[in-house]
């Protein structure tokens, strides 16, 4: 009897859930307004959980304050001031799931997707875009590959690892000629996927046209390394004087303390989009030892005041210090507000091509607006340098975007 | 109910021959000896391993640099291996959620250290609740699940993994933290350096397997542990409550994954996901040292960690990991119980 | 697992009587089969792509119930054989331009030969249980790092499939929502049934039975038990390539973590446990169970009914209900949904 009664109960119960789950008319709630039938749906696809929970949860309450804002300006005018609504969708970090909460999303009515951190979720997710001819505009993920399949539908405001690497290494080359002390060689610490290779690829080639010996470039695997004492050894032992490290925020993390440790005769340590070095918690984390440490990353424009206002805005809601991620979330959902200010029409095709040809501000440093170019690149996506000043990162250069001189050499002590 | 899962475990055990539990596997004098020959061997080509790294490299520093962040890494991975296999030999589980309680000691550390507690003090804290969290797991959720197939046992722990990260996510939100050891500094060891944090961690993982051992030699619990494993419905006939056994021996692996969590604290980053960075590696370990083998596992993860740092300078363009599994498995073919038998 | 397979033992050693009733699979194969088709066009898209995720699943799952299952051979590799299946689909299409369907047919040769060879060398040395999967588990490991680090296959960054303009059955593409996708997946998956229902019934089926059950028996009794169990692994592993394989084309992009990563082979493991490991329908069941499990989890807990309101929004949450049913389905049906119903049927 006690087994009939526990088979029954397990086998109901992913039904019943099924069955609850199938029953609920999804996306119908969300809004808070009741009024679902007139709002104007964006899908948000971020990791909400997993290893990128962190950062996934920021850029959907970037993408959250974006919409909120369009409508308390009172929606989209041309459409008769209709309100947006966001419905955010959970990635968990996975290409499958990506991809069936992107179909989901435009079923429920999306008409345009922003997202979604990871590299090959984003690739996932542009495919059904693509087939499905809605716009989807990637905030972060910065893999080339993904707008070399010449999609029409697939927009990406970030910089490129490519674009991210060359401007890295003209930054790097430019700040230490004018603190007079020219690099000579740079040796590279960077993590293995795509996005590191990329970058480093770049970056050398770059580097090596001024001139810059670049050498020796050391690869290491993110997900599971816990030590780079021997490789930062080895760093040392090349006589190199800058350290370039690409890589995400354990394992920068990681680099710094093993630069404490070895002390390697470094004029400084330079991140090219690393996920460490320009984030608020790293300086906190590594304490002194992350004083002067660059990072040419894209990153949002405190010298704006938009972006003050919404860096204190996101701080009260939230109660976190606002990341970059959130801030190209929040603009990505203005670049599909705009598109449909701008074509008028709430039909994906329409607002595809408004994206296309519009131009959108940003809070992004950068040398303009948001401008896409004919693969969907934004045209006007570059990083800025960023340094360790005072236990917080300061932008350093270029001049009009520095809140602070740069220091080269960054270490005293050298 | 009470027996017939036991009598399932042995079942089990002998027809999927999940750990070396045939009684003539299992020399009684010989664990005592210590295998001088086998422990002359892996010196030796260790000592070989380095000379040809020194060969590929070609810098002194770079090599010895490589062989004391081996050591000392291999030391962590010691420590983290050390609960797994003790649930491994005793239990036969393939315990998925070992990085997972790693995490939530990690995290039960920072929330001390915020209260204002020493790092280590919080020793004093983590071991027995983490001990005290592995009776209830055991109990309440593993226990209905001896003796059943590997895969199950596995989904289980999966689960439990799931769990514990999700739940740590949901209350401590997915923000990196970090606990700092006031004073830690660079510490020179021959032309190397290394962290005082990770030279403690090391000279903690050396007194706990040391503690382990004594415990599982010296003891009335650690003699009745060892039979359970040896032969569990012998044990049962001899008057030992094997329930109690497997309760507490679980419960030992999750203090292990307790005491690991906090002196490893002050060396990553504390994210809900940082235990499960261990698994992999801590798997491989427990093979190599032998499935239940306390000081085995130290040695495992030595060899492990040298072979990560030392394959980085063989393999530049590989992931170190390649190396380790790559050492993995020439142990496996060749000596598929373990360089160590089974002492526990 | 030992209450149900005591039966085979005892016949196994001598004839091979087949004490299930095999006509009735293979007829329920066609029933399910052709009430399976119409699903599709019913399904709004995003679900229609959750059922050719269960589908995937399930051929994953089939393949290493073969092995595992039937064989007794426990792995938790077989991301390997997932992976070259993909792979192989991947670099033949976009490297060389070869039709997916002759990618599908190279990536399950070359999975039955690398499982050959892994099986050779864990046989001959005599791996068994834990260390038998551990082993499995690492060659699927350093498959993923070569792939991570190899020119050959692109690196880390993988495969995209170059999307089409027309929708064309030699390519393997449609549109987007195309009900072609799911029929494929389900003719695969029919294939893979029918097959592990003929290779049970088979004698080679039941000497790796009998090997399972007790191996120093049939090798008493003449059965040359390593011959069988390597074509026990060769079989297992191109099934599972296949699924690799039309992953590949349906998701359009691979990268060594999605082909060669653990969850992968957790998610092979998966259906056959909830289902039930060992029983022809156990993949099957346990993949229509799990598959779609994290999705309703997922939109119960966007929409919650009004008492569990307070836990909208929370990160994580619908991963720890995933968990939580895991373990509960996995603790009161040891034997998996399948198991536990024949167990019942059975007694009456």
């Amino acid at each position: 009897m006690r087994k009939t009664w526990t088979l029954s109960l397990a086998l109901a119960l992913p039904l019943a859930l099924a069955a609850c789950g199938g029953s609920a008319p999804a996306g119908t709630t969300n809004g808070g307004g009741g009024q679902s039938g007139g709002t104007i749906k964006i899908g948000s696809l971020h990791p909400l959980s997993g290893s990128s929970a962190a950062d996934g949860q920021q850029m959907d309450n970037g993408a959250k304050l974006a919409v909120e804002a369009i409508n308390d300006a009172g929606g989209i005018k041309s459409q008769g001031g209709k309100k947006l609504e966001l419905v955010s969708a959970d990635t968990q970090g996975k290409p499958e799931v990506g991809q069936s909460e992107a179909q989901r999303l435009i079923q429920e009515g999306a008409v345009g997707l922003v997202g979604t951190y990871q590299s090959a979720v984003s690739a996932n997710v542009s495919t059904v875009a693509e087939r499905n001819k809605v716009p989807f505009v990637i905030d972060v993920s910065s893999a080339d590959s993904i707008l070399a399949q010449g999609y029409k539908n697939t927009f990406r405001v970030q910089p490129s690892s490519t674009v991210l690497g060359t401007s890295g290494a003209q930054f790097l080359d430019q700040v230490s000629k004018a603190a007079g002390k020219p690099v000579k060689s740079v040796a590279i610490l960077h993590e293995q996927g795509p996005f590191g290779t990329a970058v480093r690829d770049a970056f050398k080639a770059e580097a090596e046209k001024s001139g810059i010996k670049v050498g020796p470039a050391i690869a290491y695997d993110a997900a599971s390394v816990s030590d780079l004492t021997t490789q930062v050894t080895q760093v040392k032992a090349s006589g190199a004087d800058v350290l370039m490290v690409a890589g995400y925020y354990r394992d920068g993390v990681l680099a710094a303390k093993a630069v404490d440790t070895v002390k390697p005769a470094l004029n400084a340590v330079y991140g090219v989009a690393n996920g460490a070095f320009d984030l608020p918690q790293f300086p906190k984390e590594v304490g002194a030892a992350g004083e002067g440490y660059f990072d040419a990353n894209y990153h949002a424009d405190m010298t704006k005041p938009d972006m003050q206002a919404l860096a204190q805005l996101y701080q009260s809601k939230y109660n976190d210090a606002i990341r970059t991620g959130a801030v190209l979330a929040y603009d990505s959902v203005q670049v599909i507000a705009a598109a449909l200010e701008k074509a008028g029409s709430a039909e994906p095709a329409k607002v595809r091509d408004a994206i296309a040809s519009g131009e959108v501000p940003t809070l992004i440093a950068g040398p303009g607006t948001i401008k896409f170019g004919p693969t969907g690149e934004n045209l006007n996506a570059t990083p800025i340098l960023m340094q360790v000043q005072g236990g917080a990162p300061k932008q350093v250069f270029p001049a009009d975007k520095a809140e602070a001189q740069p220091v080269y050499p960054a270490f005293k002590s050298q | 109910m009470t027996s017939t899962p036991d009598q399932d475990h042995v079942a089990a055990g002998n027809g999927g021959g999940v750990a070396t539990l045939d009684p003539d596997e299992l020399p009684t004098a010989a664990t005592r000896t210590v295998p001088w020959l086998r422990i002359g061997v892996i010196a030796a080509l260790i000592v070989v391993a380095i000379v040809l790294a020194y060969v590929r490299a070609g810098s002194g520093v770079v090599v010895v640099q490589a062989v004391t962040t081996g050591i000392l890494i291999g030391g962590i991975y010691g420590l983290v291996a050390m609960g797994l296999t003790l649930i491994f030999g005793v239990l036969d589980i393939v315990n998925f959620a070992h990085g997972s309680f790693l995490a939530l000691a990690l995290f039960l550390t920072f929330g001390l250290t915020q209260a204002g507690l020493h790092v280590y003090l919080a020793l004093a804290v983590s071991v027995p609740a983490m001990f005290l969290l592995g009776v209830l797991v055991q109990r309440g959720i593993l226990a209905g699940a001896m003796g059943k197939p590997l895969e199950n046992q596995l989904l289980i722990t999966l689960g439990i993994s799931l769990i514990i990260e999700n739940a740590l996510l949901l209350f401590f939100g997915a923000n990196p933290r970090s606990v700092a050891l006031s004073g830690d500094r660079g510490v020179p060891i021959f032309e190397a350096v290394a962290n005082l944090s990770r030279i403690l961690a090391f000279v903690g993982a050396l007194l706990l397997a040391g503690l382990l051992y004594l415990l599982l030699q010296r003891t009335r619990l650690g003699t009745a542990i060892r039979a359970v494993a040896a032969n569990d419905t012998g044990a049962q006939l001899v008057g030992i409550d094997t329930r109690v056994i497997y309760a507490v021996t679980f419960a030992l692996g999750t203090a292990c994954a307790g005491a690991a969590g906090t002196l490893v604290a002050p060396l990553v980053t504390i994210e809900p996901t940082t235990g499960s960075l261990f698994n992999i590696v801590a798997f491989v370990v427990v093979v190599l040292g032998g499935m239940g083998n306390v000081v085995g596992a130290l040695v495992g993860g030595l060899i492990i960690g040298l072979a990560e740092q030392l394959g980085g300078i063989y393999l530049p363009g590989q992931s170190p990991l390649l190396s380790v599994f790559i050492v993995f498995v020439l142990v496996l073919f060749l000596r598929p119980q373990g360089l160590f038998r089974r002492s526990a | 697992m030992t209450t149900t397979t005591a039966p085979a033992a005892t016949t196994a050693a001598g004839k091979p009587l087949p004490r299930q009733p095999w006509n009735r699979h293979l007829l329920a194969i066609a029933v399910l089969t052709v009430l399976l088709i119409p699903l599709p066009l019913i399904l709004p898209p995003a679900q229609a792509s959750v059922a050719v995720r269960v589908l995937i699943f399930a051929l994953m799952s089939i393949g290493w119930n073969m092995m595992s299952g039937f064989g007794g051979m426990f792995s938790f590799g077989h991301a390997a054989y997932f992976g070259i299946g993909a792979y192989a689909g991947g670099f033949l299409l976009v490297e060389h331009n070869v039709s997916p369907w002759i990618g599908m047919l190279v990536g399950m040769v070359i999975a039955a030969a690398f499982a050959t060879l892994i099986g050779f060398l864990a046989l001959r040395y005599k791996l068994r249980g834990a260390y038998f999967a551990l082993a499995t588990f690492a060659f699927a490991e350093m498959l993923r790092l070569w792939a991570t680090n190899s020119e050959f296959v692109n690196r880390a960054v993988g495969y995209h499939v170059p999307l089409r303009p027309e929708s064309s059955w030699w390519w393997m593409q449609f549109e987007p929502a195309s009900a072609n996708y799911f029929w494929i997946a389900l003719g695969l998956t029919v294939i893979a049934l029918v097959v592990s229902v003929q290779f049970v019934r088979s004698r080679a089926g039941q000497f790796t039975k009998a090997a399972r059950d007790d191996e120093d028996a049939a090798a008493a009794v003449g059965i040359p038990v390593m011959r069988y169990k390597l074509l026990t692994m060769a079989l297992s592993a191109a099934i599972t390539a296949v699924a690799g394989a039309f992953y590949v084309q349906y998701f359009l992009f691979i990268d060594p973590d999605l082909a060669f990563g653990s969850s992968v082979s957790i998610q092979a493991i998966l259906p056959a446990v909830i289902g039930g490991v060992a029983t022809i329908w156990g993949p099957v069941i346990g993949a229509v169970v799990m598959g779609p499990l994290n999705d309703v989890t997922a939109t119960i807990l966007r929409n919650p009914p009004p008492a569990l309101e307070f836990l909208q929004g929370r990160g994580g949450l619908d991963v720890i209900v995933y968990g939580a049913l895991l373990i509960i389905i996995v603790l009161l049906l040891p034997q998996g949904i399948y198991g536990a119903l024949r167990k019942r049927w059975s007694r009456r």
